[in-house]
């Protein structure tokens, strides 16, 4: 299990490159999802708009 | 059109006419060839009456040259190994600042509408517009290189090989930069935005340009990266006009 | 051959259900081909013999990388097809691309440089690869920084359409150009692996992340694609509809 997470002497290298790949991945995922939900809520806000101007 | 007297509205009547009747008869009028001449010879009037404005790029260079022995040493040896990096990078800046004149007049007092509106291939007239820029800026910027190298402890005998190098390398400068400026017509304080589309697709160009400069310092045979800058250039010659005319007219509608 | 399933997909509606629908069956093949990947190239990959287990930051830098050249040359597709036939669906589909291309195109020259320093003893080096890379970073916040800059929605759409083209035209050029320049200089050979070829047991679990990344991209792709399409649709009915929901 040591042996695992020492990756051969270059643990300081691999799981840095494995965090921030996983950062980007996760990041990518929180984005794109907030993203949707602003534009549901710009379109919410324009019908709104327009049903109250007669 | 405030900014013509009676030599260029005449002949610009005959390249643009506004209303669209006229336009049939407006293009038997003038050849594709002569539209060019035209839009040439216009670019080139307007741009001598503003001779300060040309001067900027130059002085851009200039200063661009003096900031490298100050920032790392005076000694001459060490400046000529630096010299083919400094000189190009201080003609790319200056043609980027350069860039800005392509259009903007243009832009402004509705002549890039009514080229498009005129009937006269974009394309062609883009064309017109890269030479005329070129000529007013690659090609001062191309004769000040030899001055910049020297400042820099380059060897007279390879000076003709930089003109030659700058020369041909800012006109695909010109040509790729007519692209990321008309793209960029109409947006507010561009020039970063500018720098930011044009540097990455120059790149070709600063490699091999600096590249030819090298070899010229170095007194060896240059004609292999000044080749592929020539490629560069009527590739660039084809293809650039084509799109910065389609991007005029995006940016027009 | 019926093709109005390809036509209904210039429909924005269409589009909308259809992504929606479609997300879960590329997002949950991905979670599963990146887990079996991580998997296969942490733990069973044997050791390469030049670089020990460092080389096993090739299982994320080398899809981080592909993803950056994929991504850049699915929005220029898309953009072409926008600019061509007018689609807002494939401006959509662009727009869409360009900062997940971005993100990556950073996480592969973050993992590149890690790959770097114990490699060859420095985090950057000026080698074809990493530097193309760089280019490429530079060509994605072009493009969004020209949409950005233009305030008009389909003007924005169509001038960085055109961006997009022209660049995809660039990046063989500038990729040549760069190794040119780098074979000039005989710099230090880029990164290696265990030559000729990669054992399989080190090949499968690269190509499930390379599989495990494209599936991701895709599913990222349609959930943006129904917030980008919904934004360019300004007063269609069918918006209630999907705004209750």
């Amino acid at each position: 299990m040591r042996a695992f997470f020492d990756m051969g002497g270059y643990a300081a290298f691999v799981w840095p490159a494995y965090a921030v790949t996983l950062a980007v991945i996760l990041l990518n995922i929180f984005w794109a999802r907030r993203a949707l939900e602003r534009s549901r809520a710009e379109a919410r806000r324009r019908l709104q708009m327009q049903r109250e101007v007669p | 059109m405030n900014r013509s007297d009676g030599n260029i509205a005449q002949p610009l009547a005959a390249l643009a006419p506004a209303d669209p009747e006229m336009r049939t008869a407006a293009c038997h009028r003038a050849s594709a060839l002569e539209a060019i001449r035209l839009a040439l010879l216009r670019d080139l009037q307007l741009a001598l009456r503003k001779r300060g404005q040309l001067v900027q790029p130059l002085a851009f260079f200039a200063m661009v040259t003096l900031l490298f022995p100050l920032a790392i040493s005076p000694e001459l040896a060490r400046l000529r190994e630096l010299a083919p990096g400094v000189v190009w990078v201080g003609a790319l800046l200056g043609s980027l600042l350069a860039l800005e004149f392509l259009f903007r007049d243009d832009a402004h007092d509705g002549t890039l509408e009514q080229y498009a509106l005129s009937g006269q291939s974009l394309t062609a007239l883009m064309t017109a517009k890269t030479i005329a820029h070129w000529l007013l800026t690659g090609l001062p910027l191309a004769l000040m290189a030899p001055l910049a190298a020297v400042s820099l402890g380059v060897r007279t005998g390879a000076l003709p090989g930089i003109l030659l190098a700058v020369a041909v390398g800012s006109v695909a400068l010109s040509l790729i930069g007519s692209i990321g400026a008309a793209l960029t017509l109409g947006i507010k304080r561009s020039g970063a935005l500018l720098s930011l589309l044009t540097l990455p697709l120059s790149l070709p160009v600063l490699i091999f340009g600096a590249r030819a400069t090298q070899l010229a310092i170095h007194g060896a045979s240059f004609v292999a990266p000044l080749e592929l800058l020539g490629a560069l250039a009527v590739l660039g010659g084809t293809l650039a006009p084509l799109a910065a005319a389609a991007a005029v007219r995006i940016s027009l509608e | 051959m019926n093709w109005t399933w390809f036509h209904r997909l210039a429909s924005p509606p269409h589009v909308y259900a259809l992504a929606a629908r479609l997300t879960r069956w590329f997002a949950w093949p991905a979670a599963l081909c990146i887990a079996a990947g991580l998997w296969g190239g942490l733990v069973l990959a044997p050791p390469d013999y030049l670089q020990g287990d460092g080389f096993r930051i090739l299982y994320v830098h080398a899809p981080s990388a592909w993803m950056s050249l994929m991504v850049y040359v699915t929005m220029a597709g898309a953009a072409a097809i926008g600019l061509i036939w007018r689609m807002k669906v494939a401006h959509a589909v662009a727009a869409s691309c360009a900062p997940i291309g971005a993100s990556f195109t950073v996480a592969a020259l973050v993992t590149g440089a890690l790959w770097g320093q114990p490699m060859w003893g420095t985090y950057w080096e000026w080698d074809p690869r990493l530097t193309s890379e760089l280019v490429l970073l530079f060509l994605y916040l072009g493009y969004m920084g020209l949409r950005a800059g233009i305030e008009d929605p389909q003007r924005a759409d169509r001038a960085s359409a055109m961006l997009a083209v022209v660049g995809v035209v660039n990046v063989p050029i500038i990729h040549y150009s760069v190794t040119w320049w780098n074979s000039l200089h005989q710099a230090p050979s880029v990164m290696r692996l265990a030559k000729p070829a990669m054992p399989l047991g080190m090949l499968v679990p690269l190509l499930l992340m390379l599989l495990g990344f494209t599936l991701f991209f895709i599913a990222l792709l349609l959930t943006r694609l129904r917030g980008e399409v919904l934004a360019r649709e300004r007063t269609a009915s069918w918006i209630r509809e999907v705004v209750r929901a």
